[in-house]
């Protein structure tokens, strides 16, 4: 009897989870074997906290209130900054890999669904996360003595939110890359220099020109960074703010979902999986 | 197996296949042949489930395909020349990646008997990138197979391969076909391929079938010696001439 035919039979849960794990592995080994991109969970986190963190010391120096808030504001926010662009990066790059290696066929061959594979990269994608911010949580701490857990358990609402605002838009960059190919990658890395300014990670909003405020208010980061320094400035958790930046999040993450179906649909009815092969 | 009926598909410039019914029947092994541009892989990629098509249905070992692509698919294995392995992976960690994606949990023994099939197995550990674009093809071929599929579908599966690579491929796809009774549905310009693997040929031009049965009974009706004057005959209809022709002998 063959192999294939004594094995026992599996579930369709567990089938799931053997693929989503399966391509979770697949895009370990590019990670490892690209030493390049071993920069992304180690070396570019490590700039960010020094660069901010130095900016942080030098604010601090000056001694007034205002200046110490801000020195919070920017070593916190940075560390939290990187929950959504490891997230958002980890997943876009786990699609943009398959175009650049023209191995879409490949997976889209297989019996692959399409949120296993966005399970599979979202897996990674934590891994990634947990390194990259665990990298600049230990050098906010051996640098510049910042301890981020020190902010309490109110961070982990906040992440969750940031987590699920990277995984949006890295669906929306998805959707664009199937739509008009490896041309849109550039958004990949784009979109999060939008939104770094607009979300208010290392000040009040109303620090932003008056025209730019409405539209900051309407992004869900924007509130969960208004959260996260009244963890900083320990006037504790900000419900209010959490349930609106959740709430966005959550419309922002269907909104995504929604489009990069459309946009998986119209790869198939137009072949532009002819691009890839 | 796979029954694909009225199969149409248009791209913006044109009609690429225009009212395609294929049947394969479990065991069999049918060869899908044209010109290029005949709409031999856009019909590949509808049966896939990679295009779909903007009219007809496919229906793989019962599933329907728009409906239950994923049960479908795991009743099928596909490998093509062209398509290139997964990168910064051994040859072992690429097929285990892949047989996991068909819901093996223990691959590695198939592995072994895939690579000893196609007398391989002195690859496994090496890196794709360190691979000849032939032995890159075979592992493609294994990989396809491992599963067991009901279904086999081949792109020119011998496209870059040396004749004597070549037959050892032609060799295993026909010991996989008679040992699990795996239907096949493969494209070739190579009418050794055909000839020696297939028991049926499609004929396909301008996205139409226009010659359906064994390959002599094909051959005589287009009162030509042998596939290739087919092929030939059809591919001098293919060029654009401004003037409508007859495909059909």
């Amino acid at each position: 009897m063959s192999q294939l035919a004594a094995a026992k039979p599996m579930s369709t849960r567990a089938k799931s989870w053997l693929r989503m794990r399966a391509i979770a592995r697949r895009h370990a080994y590019v990670l490892v074997r690209s030493p390049h991109r071993l920069f992304d969970v180690s070396l570019w986190p490590l700039v960010d906290v020094l660069l901010f963190g130095s900016l942080a010391a030098f604010v601090g120096t000056s001694g007034s209130t205002p200046a110490a808030k801000a020195s919070g504001y920017l070593l916190a926010g940075i560390v939290l900054w990187h929950v959504i662009y490891q997230s958002q990066i980890a997943m876009s790059t786990g699609l943009l890999e398959e175009t650049w290696t023209r191995n879409l066929l490949n997976l889209m061959v297989t019996p692959l669904r399409e949120v296993e594979y966005l399970g599979g990269v979202a897996l990674f994608g934590m891994v990634k996360l947990v390194i990259g911010v665990g990298v600049m949580v230990l050098g906010a701490l051996t640098f510049f003595s910042f301890h981020t857990w020190s902010l309490g358990f109110g961070l982990v609402p906040i992440v969750a939110v940031l987590l699920i605002v990277g995984w949006a838009i890295s669906l929306f960059v998805m959707g664009l890359v199937l739509r008009f190919g490896t041309g849109a990658e550039a958004l990949a890395w784009g979109v999060m220099f939008v939104l770094l300014p607009l979300s208010g990670v290392f000040y009040p909003t109303k620090a932003l020109p008056a025209l730019m405020r409405p539209l900051a208010l309407a992004l869900p980061t924007t509130h969960a960074f208004t959260a996260l320094r009244s963890l900083v400035d320990h006037r504790g958790t900000d419900w209010s703010q959490l349930t609106i930046a959740a709430a966005g999040s959550a419309a922002m993450l269907g909104l995504s979902m929604w489009f990069l179906v459309a946009m998986l649909r119209t790869f198939r009815k137009r072949g532009y999986i002819t691009r890839y092969t | 197996m796979l029954e694909a009926r009225g199969l149409v598909k248009d791209y913006r410039r044109d009609r690429a296949v225009d009212g395609v019914d294929l049947v394969v029947r479990a065991g069999e092994r049918v060869a899908l042949l044209g010109p290029n541009g005949a709409g031999k892989t856009t019909t590949l990629l509808m049966i896939l489930g990679v295009v779909s098509p903007d009219e007809g249905a496919v229906t793989i070992c019962g599933f329907d395909l728009a409906r239950h692509r994923s049960q479908a698919a795991e009743c099928v294995g596909f490998a093509a020349g062209y398509l290139p392995l997964t990168e910064r992976m051994r040859v072992r960690e690429y097929l285990r990646l892949y047989a996991q994606l068909y819901g093996i949990a223990d691959p590695h023994p198939l592995i072994d008997e895939g690579l000893e099939r196609f007398r391989i197995a002195d690859l496994a550990s090496a890196m794709g990138t360190e691979l000849s674009s032939g032995q890159r093809t075979l592992i493609g071929i294994v990989r396809a197979t491992l599963h067991r599929p009901r279904l086999l579908v081949l792109d020119e599966p011998t496209a870059s391969l040396d004749p004597d690579v070549a037959q050892r491929v032609r060799g295993g796809l026909l010991d996989l076909c008679d040992r699990d009774g795996t239907a096949m549905l493969m494209t070739s310009h190579d009418m050794s391929d055909v000839i020696q693997v297939c028991e049926r040929v499609v004929f396909l031009s301008h996205g139409r079938i226009v010659a359906d049965g064994p390959p002599e009974a094909v051959a005589s009706a287009y009162g030509r010696g042998d596939l290739e004057g087919v092929f030939l005959h059809l591919a001098e209809r293919h060029e654009p001439t401004g003037a409508q022709q007859s495909d059909h002998p």
